[in-house]
């Protein structure tokens, strides 16, 4: 078995591969040169071959070229000589501060652009390209100002995705008569409290979650602050009554497990019970989610009582557990 | 009663004022009364012989449900301003914020230089101060998420003070109106002049919000001998003369009198330092009278004055008939309050400062009335710089104002938009060296960013990337 390559330097991942059988018949298109150096007329093709594909319409498709087809390093050039799109004047030499201190380096020098003369051969050798039915386009650089984007695709990256799943969720959360920008502001600010707040000084009584961050890095991570002091003080299980299950009227609890937007729920409702109790300490849009972060540092520190009401909630599934097993409810599951 | 006393009651009780209001001291008593209660001492009802009644505190129950108690609010209310001071609050750094390296800190000449264009430079700790005590940082913007106080040098930075040194080299006046869109950062370029003119020794008065003045919540009274008839704040000007004097102390321990003012309470001889001259002010009574005072003294001719800085923010304010009433209570158009006459005069270039200076003001978007006449004008000012055809006036509007037009004759208007990618990126860079953007910061983040906020509107940008939720 012997092949057929037909390729180019510098052109991206599209060979073609002419597949002969016992054989090897090679045409090497090499910097524009095309040698079609050995092809033996041995049995036609295999039977898993298309019919097309066969030897003779790949030499349809070949021509010898005396000249150099591109030169490609050059298309390279063009490609990673990105400016701005609307500043004419983009000069490395507006920061020159900045590559000696610790920021990044600024822009990429415009000075390798490439002449509007080459520009157009290349253009020209690429119809060329084309017409012989190869890719010239490397489809990671052409056509797309900023390269394609890396697959799969960041959440971030659609805009209805945007924002983290716990901030979405608690958004809603402390939405009132539908007012999601509002929330939205609201959240804003309490994001905002966490940055700006000390960092918390941990409980050793009331631990987080295991392999959580040090609380000197909690501040610069609000979102992360944010859903470590929910997820901490977040129920495992809610109570379920089953009515008149347990015999004389009486109602069967029975411990249920609950999904972690369950638990996230029920642990900012019992947040959000705190706050509305706390008097309010001035005017302003920035009262109410202050107050929230407060309760949300407090939670994080172990001063607040939603602490108390996820052991008591903890308790009281474990007490029931047993009930699990309730011959009732077993006759109810079958 | 005294003039003055009657229009008192004129204005909003405000939580500022500082003499208390006199309470009435004329207490009616009739000789004779029905109402037993509202006589002097009623005679106390002895203990104890009464009889207590068998039902006392119980009480028959109607209906099924129990009414809550009443009063929801519990606890100590707040004191008169603390609420407005805790939503006024004012705070210049964030301690979990990185410490960012190999930033420039601002000099005299710094903001001038047109290579300086582009970069981020911090405020020195006495400049803050200053800038502070004169009201030029707001809370609406994001100074309270950064270690230390810094901002962007941005082309139009650069083009405003090296036209007020220019003025300050040739002894002239610069009278300039900051306009452009909402959150592209007027009053930062305000802050700007201000910080540059602190540092080289000019004489700064800012008038932080212009709203203070005309929307009838500070006090006024007629100023005695004009004609027709000027008003003073002497609240206001009480703060502002304590402003100025804090900001400026250095240079007005230098300054001397050259002027005797009689019609000050305090004797003031020549020669005595511009210093004794604000201190003078201890009280709003009379307030008005140093801050003016101080003003012809800093007007005087061949004294070897400074270069004078007069800022306002909010132009739109100080351009329209103002909320308080005149005693035949006729609406008092704002520029008839006599400090803001004085600002619209250097507007229009009636005063010659001695030593040259400039007088900026910044339109406000966020909040702001309507205002035709200012609008036009400014519009008149930005064509006839560019060469442009100027828009005419409206024939069928009734809404101008011919003293709002006179007085905005002589400015140049500054256009402020959004910054380029090359300050967006140096400012996103600071961001990210803050440790408050956590982000690569190359040019599609750059680009992404300037394109969400607007085309580079400051303000947006720093909603995009700095708030993890925009609100």
């Amino acid at each position: 078995m012997c092949w057929a390559y037909l390729t180019r330097q510098n052109i991206g991942p599209s060979p073609i591969f002419l597949r002969r059988n016992g054989c090897s018949a090679r045409g090497l298109l090499s910097s524009g040169r095309a040698v079609v150096s050995q092809i033996s007329s041995n049995p036609p093709h295999a039977p898993t071959m298309p019919p097309r594909l066969n030897i003779w319409s790949a030499c349809q498709a070949l021509s010898v070229r005396p000249r150099s087809i591109a030169q490609w390093p050059q298309q390279c050039a063009a490609a990673q000589a990105r400016g701005f799109a609307n500043d004419r004047n983009t000069t490395s030499q507006r920061f020159p501060d900045q590559n000696a201190s610790n920021l990044p380096p600024f822009a990429i020098s415009l000075s390798a652009q490439v002449p509007a003369a080459s520009e157009n051969e290349i253009a020209l050798s690429q119809l060329q390209m084309a017409a012989y039915g190869l890719d010239p386009f490397d489809s990671k650089v052409d056509g797309h100002k900023f390269g394609m984007p890396d697959l799969p695709l960041p959440r971030d990256l659609n805009h209805k995705h945007r924002y983290d799943p716990v901030v979405v969720q608690i958004t809603k959360l402390l939405m009132r008569d539908g007012k999601l920008s509002k929330a939205q502001r609201d959240m804003a600010m309490i994001l905002n409290y966490l940055r700006t707040s000390p960092p918390p000084k941990i409980n050793p009584a009331r631990p987080l979650l295991p392999g959580s961050p040090a609380p000197s890095q909690l501040p610069l991570d609000p979102v992360l602050y944010l859903t470590l002091a929910i997820d901490s003080v977040a129920p495992l299980v809610r109570m379920r009554a089953y009515k008149g299950m347990a015999g004389g009227g009486r109602s069967l609890e029975v411990p249920m497990p609950l999904e972690a937007r369950q638990r996230r729920r029920t642990a900012f409702q019992w947040i959000l019970d705190v706050v509305n109790k706390k008097p309010t300490k001035g005017s302003g849009r920035a009262m109410f989610p202050n107050r929230v972060a407060e309760e949300i540092v407090a939670v994080v520190e172990g001063r607040s009582g939603v602490w108390d009401k996820r052991q008591l909630m903890h308790k009281q599934g474990t007490a029931a557990r047993a009930n699990l097993n309730h011959p009732q409810l077993r006759k109810k599951g079958q | 009663m005294s003039v003055p006393t009657t229009l008192r009651c004129l204005v909003r009780p405000s939580v500022s004022r500082h003499v208390p209001r006199q309470v009435a001291a004329v207490v009616w008593a009739a000789p004779f009364s029905t109402s037993s209660s509202l006589a002097a001492n009623p005679p106390k009802k002895k203990a104890g012989t009464q009889v207590a009644s068998i039902r006392s505190g119980k009480k028959m129950q109607l209906g099924k449900f129990k009414k809550k108690a009443p009063g929801g609010r519990t606890g100590k209310a707040p004191l008169p301003g603390e609420r407005k001071s805790v939503r006024k609050r004012i705070q210049l750094s964030n301690s979990n914020a990185l410490p960012v390296q190999g930033l420039a800190e601002l000099t005299p000449e710094y903001m001038a230089d047109k290579r300086n264009a582009g970069t981020v430079v911090s405020l020195p700790g006495t400049v803050q101060d200053q800038l502070r005590v004169v009201e030029a940082f707001k809370p609406t913007q994001y100074w309270g998420m950064f270690r230390n106080p810094s901002m962007l040098v941005r082309a139009e930075t650069v083009d405003l003070m090296s036209r007020m040194q220019q003025s300050a080299e040739k002894k002239q006046t610069l009278k300039l109106v900051v306009s452009g869109d909402r959150i592209t950062g007027k009053s930062m370029l305000l802050l700007q002049g201000m910080a540059h003119g602190l540092l080289n020794d000019w004489i700064v008065i800012n008038i932080p919000e212009a709203q203070e003045l005309t929307t009838a919540s500070t006090e006024y009274a007629p100023i005695p001998g004009t004609n027709p008839v000027q008003y003073m704040q002497n609240n206001y000007a009480l703060k502002l003369v304590q402003a100025v004097r804090k900001a400026n102390e250095k240079l007005l321990t230098r300054l001397t009198t050259a002027y005797s003012h009689p019609e000050l309470p305090q004797n003031i001889p020549i020669n005595s330092t511009l210093m004794q001259l604000a201190n003078s002010a201890k009280e709003a009574d009379g307030a008005w009278f140093v801050f003016h005072a101080l003003w012809q003294e800093l007007m005087a001719k061949g004294q070897g004055r400074p270069p004078i800085l007069f800022t306002l923010d909010g132009l739109q304010h100080i351009m329209k008939v103002s909320d308080y009433r005149s005693a035949a209570f006729n609406p008092i158009h704002s520029h008839d309050l006599a400090l803001v006459r004085l600002f619209t005069d250097c507007l229009a270039g009636s005063y010659q400062f001695p030593a040259g200076g400039a007088v900026l003001a910044a339109t406000s978007r966020g909040n702001a009335p309507r205002t035709p006449s200012m609008e036009l004008a400014l519009s008149q000012r930005e064509a006839e710089q560019t060469g442009a055809e100027p828009p005419k006036h409206d024939p069928f509007s009734r809404d101008y104002d011919t003293r709002v037009e006179a007085s905005l004759k002589n400015v140049q208007v500054m256009k402020v938009s959004g910054v380029s990618k090359l300050e967006a990126r140096a400012v996103m860079e600071y961001w990210a060296a803050s440790g408050l953007l956590r982000k690569t910061v190359d040019e599609a983040t750059v680009t992404e960013k300037w394109t969400v906020g607007g085309h580079g509107v400051l303000g947006e940008m720093e909603r995009a990337s700095l708030l993890t939720m925009r609100p």
